[in-house]
């Protein structure tokens, strides 16, 4: 793969390791064969849609279910026969999971007390780990009395306060709102960086990802299709699926006609016009293939343009105006649908609907995606 | 004037009266009954008395049936809880066969006539050649009580996250602990409702005690019963409104702390 940035993880020490693990339901497989490695201080997204194994594979880790075959590595001491309840590790649930029949303060005093720490330290660590999650004062209120912000910050709290090995992150932020929950990415990242601790955050949100993360392992039908970093996962995604869920693509499919000593290689699209892209490794000449580009890689122009040998005739179909940028609904020959983003800068040109057009992009933003055969759709 | 003033409010308002009253009327008819100053069963009310709950003492059957039905109830209300949460548990979360048929079964008192469920005890107890003792009574009663838990008991069940007793052994505790110190608190007012629901079914039940009971172990609401086939004297009323005052106050207790009316 070209120009993809080195990963950087910061630690070469591995804090979880699952070794082909799987986990099968009555009628589907929930996770397949999955290998992970985890290094010590991560930030590490187990991203999908829903259905992936993402949870069934959280849920594994904090021993809350048993996997059917395979091992887990937690700082090298294999936990696959653990309890939950031995593991020591801090998890926050979709929901909170708050005790509603406890105050903020027995909420978070509840793992010390299951570890059976001292009363007289309780105090301490209740309020250091509430100051942590940002939420002081609150210790007599009961859950119900909270915000949903607040609930969040209480779980998390709770899961901090007996210093975990792993902190697990389940889908916690998808019940807030969404400044809040802008908010609590940065914080989170910023508490997770202070504190050092490995995390993994299983979401289906990949803005989420794609904003906080170290790694992301994009999980499909409980694999993992790609582990890389936010910034590779969205330049190179190594499927068309991955490429179609992880931001937004338009797909030209079709066969390479050639390929030139420059590493540039053509594709006839199967709407019958020429794409060319960067030739990636392994391609042969009249192989099916698919050429992602993503909207804003994209613009649209009213007259042909020599600049780039790519250039697409079209017509306008819808205009959606978004505030800083508008997006265009693009028809093709053959009707394929096709989007176009563009910044509404000064000056920039504006289209209507059923104008006629032309779409054109760089070489270097086609990315050539080989169509397995399961990735097709 | 009344600004949401209608004739069909009012009709709609004087009607619920008459249904509450209906409702009541035949307890209020006991109370009165029961300290008017008479030697037999009359109403209206000529001139009030509390002679015949002073009297209670004297009649020695009524207070050694109290006895017996306070005994039944407690154990079998007691019983039937244990059973009905072991069961409720297992038939909200278990995944097993013939859930449907022992829910069912469970359940079958609620559905089958009083008299056939008492025919059917007695038989039973015949075969297995089980004599009068307030321990046939105790089975009977706790067989005919366990729906009532069962059903209050898998109310709160339905509704409890299961990710709270995952948060709780992810904090450290162990099943036991799990249990004890998350889910029966939160589960609480379910089983109470339950243990309080079937203390009263059993205090108050005939059809099915009537088949049970026998000389020495004689059941308050089947004493009142024989009793007034052959005597009218208003020691019935006083009996009874002592047993109606102990039912309201159980209800009002729970209701208080638990929201029962949820529950029936």
């Amino acid at each position: 793969m070209t120009n993809s940035e080195p990963i950087s993880v910061g630690s070469t020490e591995v804090d979880l390791e699952l070794v082909g693990i799987r986990k099968s339901y009555e009628h589907a497989v929930a996770v397949d064969d999955l290998d992970l490695k985890v290094m010590k201080g991560e930030f590490l997204f187990l991203l999908g849609p829903s259905g992936c194994g993402k949870t069934t594979t959280l849920r594994m880790i904090a021993g809350l279910i048993r996997p059917d075959t395979g091992k887990i590595f937690i700082r090298g001491k294999d936990v696959s026969g653990v309890p939950a309840h031995k593991r020591g590790l801090g998890m926050v649930f979709q929901d909170y999971a708050l005790f509603p029949h406890m105050s903020v303060f027995g909420n978070v005093a509840f793992g010390l007390r299951m570890k059976k720490v001292p009363r007289s330290h309780w105090r301490n660590k209740v309020e250091h780990a509430l100051e942590l999650a940002r939420l002081e004062g609150l210790e007599e209120r009961y859950p119900k009395q909270l915000s949903g912000g607040q609930q969040q910050r209480v779980a998390l709290a709770r899961a901090l306060v007996i210093e975990p090995m792993i902190l697990l992150l389940d889908e916690p932020l998808s019940n807030l709102d969404l400044k809040l929950r802008q908010q609590m990415r940065v914080e989170l990242r910023q508490l997770q960086e202070r504190l050092g601790i490995t995390t993994i955050f299983v979401t289906h949100d990949q803005e989420e990802s794609l904003s906080m993360g170290d790694r992301i392992a994009v999980m499909e039908r409980g694999r993992i299709n790609q582990l890389d970093s936010p910034r590779n996962i969205y330049e190179f995604p190594r499927s068309r699926f991955i490429a179609d869920f992880i931001g937004e693509s338009n797909f030209f499919r079709g066969n390479v006609t050639t390929i030139s000593d420059s590493g540039d290689v053509e594709v006839k699209s199967e709407e019958g016009f020429m794409v060319r892209a960067k030739t990636p490794m392994g391609v042969s000449l009249g192989q099916q293939v698919s050429v992602a580009v993503r909207p804003e890689k994209m613009s649209l122009l009213a007259q042909p343009t020599s600049e780039h040998p790519n250039c697409v005739p079209c017509k306008v179909s819808a205009v959606v105006f978004m505030g800083s940028y508008t997006r265009f609904h693009l028809s093709l020959l053959g009707g394929t649908l096709c989007i176009v983003q563009q910044q509404n800068v000064r000056g920039a040109r504006t289209f209507r609907n059923g104008d006629r057009a032309y779409i054109t992009w760089a070489v270097e933003d086609g990315l050539v995606i080989m169509d397995h055969g399961q990735d097709s759709q | 004037m009344l600004r949401n003033f209608t004739w069909r409010g009012v009709a709609l308002g004087l009607f619920s009266l008459l249904v509450f009253l209906f409702l009541v009327a035949p307890l209020l008819i006991v109370i009165i009954v029961s300290v008017n100053d008479t030697q037999y069963i009359s109403f209206p009310l000529k001139k009030p008395t509390l002679r015949w709950y002073r009297a209670i003492p004297k009649y020695g059957e009524f207070v050694d049936a109290f006895i017996v039905s306070f005994e039944l109830a407690l154990f079998s209300s007691l019983f039937a809880t244990i059973l009905g949460t072991m069961a409720a548990f297992a038939l909200v979360r278990g995944r097993f066969p013939g859930r449907n048929l022992i829910n069912t079964l469970i359940m079958s008192p609620l559905t089958l006539p009083g008299v056939v469920t008492g025919i059917a005890m007695l038989q039973f107890y015949t075969w297995m050649s089980m004599g009068p003792s307030l321990g046939r009574l105790v089975l009977g009663h706790t067989i005919i009580t366990l729906p009532y838990v069962v059903r209050s008991v898998s109310a709160v069940l339905y509704g409890f996250p299961i990710s709270l007793e995952e948060a709780a052994m992810n904090l450290g505790a162990n099943r036991l602990r799990t249990t004890f110190l998350v889910t029966f608190p939160i589960i609480r007012s379910g089983l109470l409702a339950g243990a309080i629901f079937s203390f009263i079914v059993s205090f108050d039940n005939v059809v099915v005690s009537i088949f049970l009971v026998s000389p020495e172990y004689n059941t308050l609401p089947i004493t009142i019963f024989n009793y007034v086939s052959y005597s009218a004297e208003p020691i019935i009323a006083s009996i009874s409104t002592v047993q109606i005052i102990m039912i309201v106050l159980l209800m009002v207790i729970m209701e208080k702390f638990v929201a029962f009316s949820r529950y029936m």
